[in-house]
């Protein structure tokens, strides 16, 4: 297969067709860990990898959080299956034009949850949530009473330092002034308190309502290691439950908070 | 020469300073992690932990801290300073690349400004140190001129030896805790020679690092920055986990009228950091954030106080969200040195 993935990927930037072709290499020091890179020599073709260490949802640059990435030319993508899903999002919220990215999709067969829980093979134990397509976390929660759930999250969220590690890797999270560092006035407090961090995540979860595909990338990447998806997976419930609404499967179908429809159920209005 | 002493473990220093009514601060697990937390009982800490989650630094530069506190009426405001009282403090177990960096850190908070909240917190506080005896291939401590046993930064350093543990005590307040603890055995040199040949085989990852100031000052427009550092997505997982990074903005948080200034963690890789309020942003792009990271750590700091602003301890790599390496960005620049 990885024959199969340089192959395309010398195809398609030798017939200039794309100007990068944005995917997993190994990093030099340590080849139980990958990073992404920009390919735009056919030199560097060598490099692309695929594997159960390619965690990287890639989408985050294809946003226009990264201009100098949108500047390489027209990218072509290793996405897996998760990553898709967030590529299509992005076009239906008119980020980008199905026509204006290629899209190299791999046959994923799961991967590792986080670097550090590599043992040289993929095992059912080291996988995160979203490969094992399980919803046993949230269900275990959503059974605790509220006032445990909330003790949960707030004790979850004393943790946090703000470093925004999951809002930078989201590639839903483009905004470009997140209400977090707006100031005049200041909407959520900076500071790296309980009171502070509780405004910031929750209102983190709330802005992706409807369009988070829970490809888990902010658990990965938060260094204090809260499970910040799961409130994102009780949003997507709750979402599906009240508009029917899958985020990520397609382009077209109107996401739940950007449009009225008349089929909304109306009964929380008293 | 440092003072050898034979010390039973690090948990019955612990253990002894509970029993004073000290307060203690040790690395505790907090499920796949260890985190430094006050602990009153000696079962609560684990030595047994590779490197924490955090370093020394929230202890010392909070990542928030309020600095005053204000309320106007109609006629009057009213500004109420902080008590800058902190109890006596025993941080117990920390890594020398950790203890180092606040030696290092200590250059800027008592330069030409003395700053009285980070000068408080560090008189009150004595720092034992705990050799390592493990090391993973991001570390690079020996290319920041430290070691997996070096005393830098502790004034007690543990060593576990194979005749069991010693401390090495290098400074006065060292001392003071030495006799505090009853410690009164000599230690052998020869023993404490021998641990330190074998911390000296546990880095695997080294390179030539007095080059890199005088490579940064002529390379401010290379090619690498781009090529190596756009990746970056610009969060602040590397600078808030890091011992020695230590920028800061403060924040005033009314509440009606009266309210906090705080002072808060803030990182050069975050986008907004050099932001002007006509709106534009003389970092503009990601790699320039980046690379003012690295001159800031290898070349800035190194002109005014003599030191790198980084002891290697590898803490930015493991949690780069998108494995940007520090370590083989230097390489790179001391391979061209």
């Amino acid at each position: 297969m990885i024959e199969e993935l340089r192959k395309i990927a010398r195809d398609l930037l030798t017939s200039k067709k794309v100007g990068v072709v944005i995917g997993y290499a190994f990093v030099k020091a340590n080849s139980n860990r990958t990073t992404p890179i920009f390919v735009t020599e056919t030199e560097d073709i060598e490099r692309l990898v695929f594997n159960p260490l390619c965690l990287n949802n890639l989408t985050v640059y294809l946003t226009k959080k990264k201009p100098e990435i949108q500047e390489l030319g027209r990218p072509a993508i290793v996405a897996k299956g998760c990553d898709v899903r967030s590529i299509l999002g992005l076009i239906k919220e008119f980020q980008l034009k199905r026509e204006d990215v290629v899209i190299i999709g791999v046959g994923c067969e799961g991967v590792v949850r986080d670097f550090k829980d590599w043992s040289g093979k993929l095992t059912k134990e080291s996988m995160p949530t979203k490969c094992l397509y399980c919803k046993v976390h949230v269900n275990e929660l959503e059974a605790k009473p509220i006032e445990e759930r909330r003790r949960f999250w707030k004790d979850q969220f004393e943790k946090c330092i703000r470093c925004y590690a999951c809002r930078q890797v989201c590639p839903f999270c483009y905004c470009d002034r997140c209400i977090s560092d707006k100031t005049m006035p200041r909407w959520i407090e900076s500071s790296a308190h309980g009171r502070g961090n509780f405004a910031w995540n929750l209102i983190r979860a709330m802005h992706l309502a409807g369009r988070c595909i829970s490809c888990e990338e902010c658990n990965r990447v938060c260094p204090v290691e809260i499970p910040l998806n799961l409130l994102n997976r009780e949003i997507e419930k709750e979402i599906q439950e009240k508009f029917e609404y899958v985020a990520g499967m397609d382009t077209e179908t109107p996401p739940p908070l950007r449009i009225y429809s008349e089929k909304d159920d109306d009964a929380w209005i008293r | 020469m440092a003072k050898l002493l034979k010390v039973e473990s690090p948990e019955s220093v612990v253990e002894k300073l509970i029993s004073l009514e000290k307060r203690v601060i040790a690395p505790v697990r907090d499920g796949r992690l260890h985190r430094f937390l006050p602990v009153t009982r000696m079962e609560d800490a684990d030595f047994g932990y590779f490197q924490a989650e955090g370093s020394m630094k929230g202890y010392f530069l909070p990542a928030t801290e309020g600095i005053l506190k204000f309320s106007c009426t109609t006629n009057e405001q009213k500004l109420e300073e902080p008590d800058l009282e902190f109890p006596e403090t025993f941080i117990v177990g920390c890594r020398p690349c950790d203890a180092a960096a606040l030696s290092i850190q200590d250059k800027l908070f008592e330069w030409d400004y003395v700053d009285e909240f980070y000068k408080a917190r560090r008189d009150s506080t004595t720092i034992v140190g705990l050799a390592c005896t493990y090391a993973d291939n991001n570390c690079f401590c020996t290319s920041m001129g430290l070691a997996p046993d070096s005393p830098d930064g502790s004034d007690i350093l543990i060593v576990k030896t194979e005749e069991g543990f010693l401390a090495e005590i290098s400074t006065k307040k060292g001392e003071k805790l030495a006799s505090l603890l009853e410690l009164k055995e000599k230690g052998s040199a020869e023993d404490r020679r021998r641990a330190g040949v074998n911390a000296g085989k546990l880095i695997t990852r080294e390179f030539r690092s007095e080059g890199i100031p005088g490579w940064l000052k002529s390379n401010f427009e290379h090619e690498l920055w781009d090529s190596m550092c756009t990746k970056c997505i610009g969060c602040a997982a590397c600078t808030f986990t890091c011992p020695t990074c230590h920028c800061f903005d403060i924040v005033d948080e009314p509440v009606g009228t009266s309210g906090e200034r705080r002072k808060n963690w803030d990182a050069c890789t975050l986008r907004t950091f050099t932001i002007h309020a006509s709106g534009y942003n003389p970092r503009s792009v990601q790699y320039k954030r980046y690379r003012q990271r690295i001159e800031h750590k290898f070349n800035y700091y190194v002109d005014r106080f003599g030191r790198f602003l980084c002891t290697g301890c590898g803490r930015c790599i493991r949690v780069c969200p998108v494995s940007l390496d520090m370590a083989e960005v230097l390489e790179e620049i001391s391979s061209r040195v």
